[in-house]
């Protein structure tokens, strides 16, 4: 009774078991088995009740497990670990034991087997071991070490990495105060000091870049961050890391330092830079293009197309170059362009666009330089003004030789033939002939060598002073030096000019051509009429014009238009005619920077044209 | 026969055609000559004497730097006409200026007449050029 009753209470004990529990007698056959165990392998009782233990776990090796189940009935107690994966799937560790199971009399009648699900701490267990890893292998890649410092202990630990980056010894143990001197001296090692002061006494996280000088004196870059750990509100503790970043300062160094090295060597270029994206739009000016475009900051042109800065015209013409370049990838070299702005101002360049590629090689924009070629241009204009008057200088020059060495050769030529004459003669009276003509071949020599001089003056005083003249007065005062002479040949002359009208021209010039040209006008008078002389004049764009007009001769101009205003040239049987007039005339309206040009029919008369430049 | 050479000077300057004259006159057999100031009368002169069928020079002194019409612009004109005999025509001139030796060189290849080039100052007259008309004509 007794017994039965302690027997159902044995068993429902067994049944009730907090640890997984399963009795197994001699055969192996499973006695009892707590409802805990039965959960664990997922078992009905009916399964297992009274089945052998090793049919019950069929599938499974069990050579392992016969020997340890023998090892138990010789007495001997055995742990182990294993896993098993539920019918969910997932891995479940159980610990087990098995022990003899005894009787009252000390007899194994049996074996004691005890699992517990340690599931939960093994994984916690692989977990840590896993992050242990990990995080050594990412403190290795990434150079990361940690620290830890105890407040009430004082005590400062360092990882391996922490140390690496510190280059001490593994061994090394550092203290508060040691691991703050690391930190360069100055502002870094005060800003740590307060960061940890303030960490231990407010509680508050940092992250912070700073220098370090490591045991070994080298200079490195680290950020360090610490984090306040509490224990009951007081901090106890801080957690910090260390990175060693100095690699990727010394690169950012470096990159910032081209970048500034390509920046100043843009900006100061003499040349305008300018970088466009695909659509034409500005996205990188240097100084030069700025201060052309009158910006003072080169943020107010970036993102701005030509067709922002200059008339549409300009801008289509350099859109349509910039397409061009990204589209045949080929770069448009040294072509010379006008680029006018919308003030007005035009400037010549000698600009280049080059294609800009991306790194898959397609067109990502144009890289432009321009060089602002203005003065080079204009100083190529002045030296080709200036080749151009020497080329004119030099030609009247060489003429000019050849006049003064004929002249000169026809004086000197008669001087020796009469001479020659002279030493042959033997008649007094053909000597004295002979000296006649050689005074008179002087006289001549004299003259020639007054009128060249005359030419030279002119050729010589090329910067003599323009003054704005009034063309009456001159033109009364030679009428008044003339007067006899008019008068004599019976000479009228018309005058249409106002009495304000001025000439810009040098006044002795002005005197000489007046006098010249009415002179001429009357010498050549036509046999059967008294002269008539009119003067008119008429402004045009910077220029004044001066006209005679005379009832004279008047020349062939076909036969004698090239020579008219050469020197010694006359074309009438005059005897007055010197053939030196026109070409003074024209020599000295030539230094004047002007013109004269005739127009003539024989038997009627000539009309002098004197073209006055109003120009200094 | 041999008949009297028939010369012109064309000339605008009086101290040459002096000097020419004397050189002339030293000649054993003086020739007849006639002396023009320009390239026009001398011209018209000629012309003249085609038309009317009297005696052309045989032998001409020309200058070439001349009022009107020069000895280039003369020397034109007398190749046009049609004469039967040919004329020795002594360029006589200061001009140094090459422009002028190569114009008579080009003259002279493209002429019938006898063309003669000389610098002045002229001391003596060579009787060949003279003489050589007499056994011409």
């Amino acid at each position: 009774m007794l017994k039965t009753t302690f027997a159902t209470s044995y068993t429902s004990i067994i049944r009730q078991l907090p640890t997984a529990t399963a009795f197994v007698d001699s055969n192996l056959k499973i006695a009892h088995a707590s409802n805990s165990w039965l959960d664990f392998f997922e078992l009905k009782p009916q399964e297992a009740m009274g089945k052998h233990l090793l049919e019950v776990f069929e599938g499974h090796d069990h050579t392992e497990w016969k020997k340890c189940l023998n090892k138990c009935f010789k007495g001997f107690t055995e742990h182990g670990l294993q896993h098993k994966t539920s019918s969910t799937g997932d891995m479940q560790w159980f610990e087990w034991t098995n022990a003899p199971w005894y009787d009252d009399n000390e007899n194994i009648i049996g074996i004691i087997i005890q699992t517990e699900d340690v599931t939960k701490r093994v994984e916690s267990e692989i977990k840590f071991e896993k992050l242990e890893n990990l995080f050594k292998e990412q403190s290795e890649i990434s150079n990361v070490g940690t620290w830890e410092y105890n407040l009430f202990t004082e005590e400062i630990t360092w990882s391996d990495m922490t140390k690496k980056i510190h280059e001490v010894p593994l061994n090394y143990s550092p203290t508060i105060d040691s691991a703050i001197s690391f930190y360069k001296s100055g502002h870094d090692r005060n800003t740590i000091a307060m960061l940890v002061h303030n960490g231990i006494n407010k509680g508050e996280s940092w992250s912070a870049k700073s220098k370090i000088i490591t045991q070994k004196g080298n200079e490195k870059w680290i950020v360090s961050a610490g984090k306040p750990l509490y224990k009951n509100g007081q901090v106890t503790r801080l957690l910090g890391t260390i990175q060693d970043i100095t690699k990727q300062v010394n690169a950012e160094i470096k990159t910032k330092e081209s970048e500034q090295l390509l920046r100043t060597l843009i900006d100061n270029l003499p040349l305008n830079v300018f970088i466009k994206d695909k659509e034409s739009r500005k996205i990188l000016v240097n100084k030069s293009e700025c201060e052309y475009l009158g910006i003072t900051n080169p943020e107010a042109l970036i993102g701005k197309s030509d067709f922002d800065l200059y008339d549409e015209e300009i801008a289509n013409i350099s859109r349509d170059e910039d397409v061009h370049v990204m589209k045949t990838q080929k770069s448009i070299l040294g072509k010379r362009t006008v680029s006018v702005k919308r003030d007005g101002t035009s400037t010549s360049f000698l600009t280049s666009k080059i294609p800009w590629l991306d790194i898959n090689g397609n067109s990502q924009g144009v890289i432009g330089l321009s060089l602002d070629i203005s003065e080079m241009i204009q100083k190529e204009d002045q030296l080709r003004d200036l080749i151009n008057v020497t080329a004119i200088q030099n030609k009247k020059l060489i003429n000019f030789a050849h006049i003064v060495s004929h002249n000169l050769r026809s004086h000197t030529a008669n001087f020796s033939m009469l001479l020659d004459f002279l030493i042959n003669e033997k008649e007094e009276n053909e000597k004295q002939r002979i000296l006649g003509m050689l005074s008179h071949a002087s006289d001549n020599l004299m003259d020639t060598l007054e009128n060249l001089n005359e030419v030279v003056d002119i050729s010589t005083n090329v910067n003599l002073e323009k003054k704005p003249l009034n063309l009456n007065e001159h033109l009364t005062k030679v009428q008044q030096n003339l007067a006899g002479f008019l008068h004599k040949n019976n000479a009228k002359i018309t005058n249409t000019i106002t009495d304000d009208f001025m000439v810009q021209a040098v006044p002795a010039y002005m005197e000489s051509i007046i006098l010249n040209l009415m002179t001429n006008a009357v010498k050549y008078k036509h046999p059967e009429r008294d002269p008539k002389i009119s003067f008119s004049a008429k402004r045009e764009d910077n220029v004044t014009i001066f006209s005679i007009q005379d009832n004279g001769l008047g020349i062939d101009l076909e036969k004698y238009g090239e020579k008219l205003f050469g020197m010694y040239k006359t074309f009438h049987n005059n005897p007055d005619a010197r053939g030196i007039g026109l070409y003074i005339a024209k020599n000295q309206i030539e230094a004047m920077s002007g013109k004269i040009t005739v127009k003539s029919d024989v038997n009627t008369g000539s009309t002098f044209s004197v073209y006055f430049n109003d120009k200094a | 026969m041999i008949k009297h050479n028939y010369i012109y000077i064309v000339d605008d300057d009086a101290i040459t055609i002096f000097g020419i004259k004397k050189l002339l006159s030293q000649l054993s057999r003086t020739p007849k000559v006639r002396e023009f100031g320009n390239g026009k009368t001398a011209l018209q002169a000629i012309t003249n004497a085609l038309k009317q069928g009297k005696q052309v020079p045989d032998f001409i002194f020309l200058d070439i730097n001349m009022p009107i019409m020069d000895g280039w612009q003369f020397l034109e004109e007398f190749l046009k006409l049609s004469l039967d005999k040919k004329v020795t025509i002594n360029i006589v001139t200061s001009s140094i200026d090459p422009c002028d030796k190569k114009k008579w060189l080009s003259y002279r290849t493209n002429s019938k007449h006898r063309l003669l080039f000389n610098n002045k100052p002229i001391f003596s007259i060579d009787l060949e050029h003279i003489m050589r008309i007499n056994l011409a004509s």
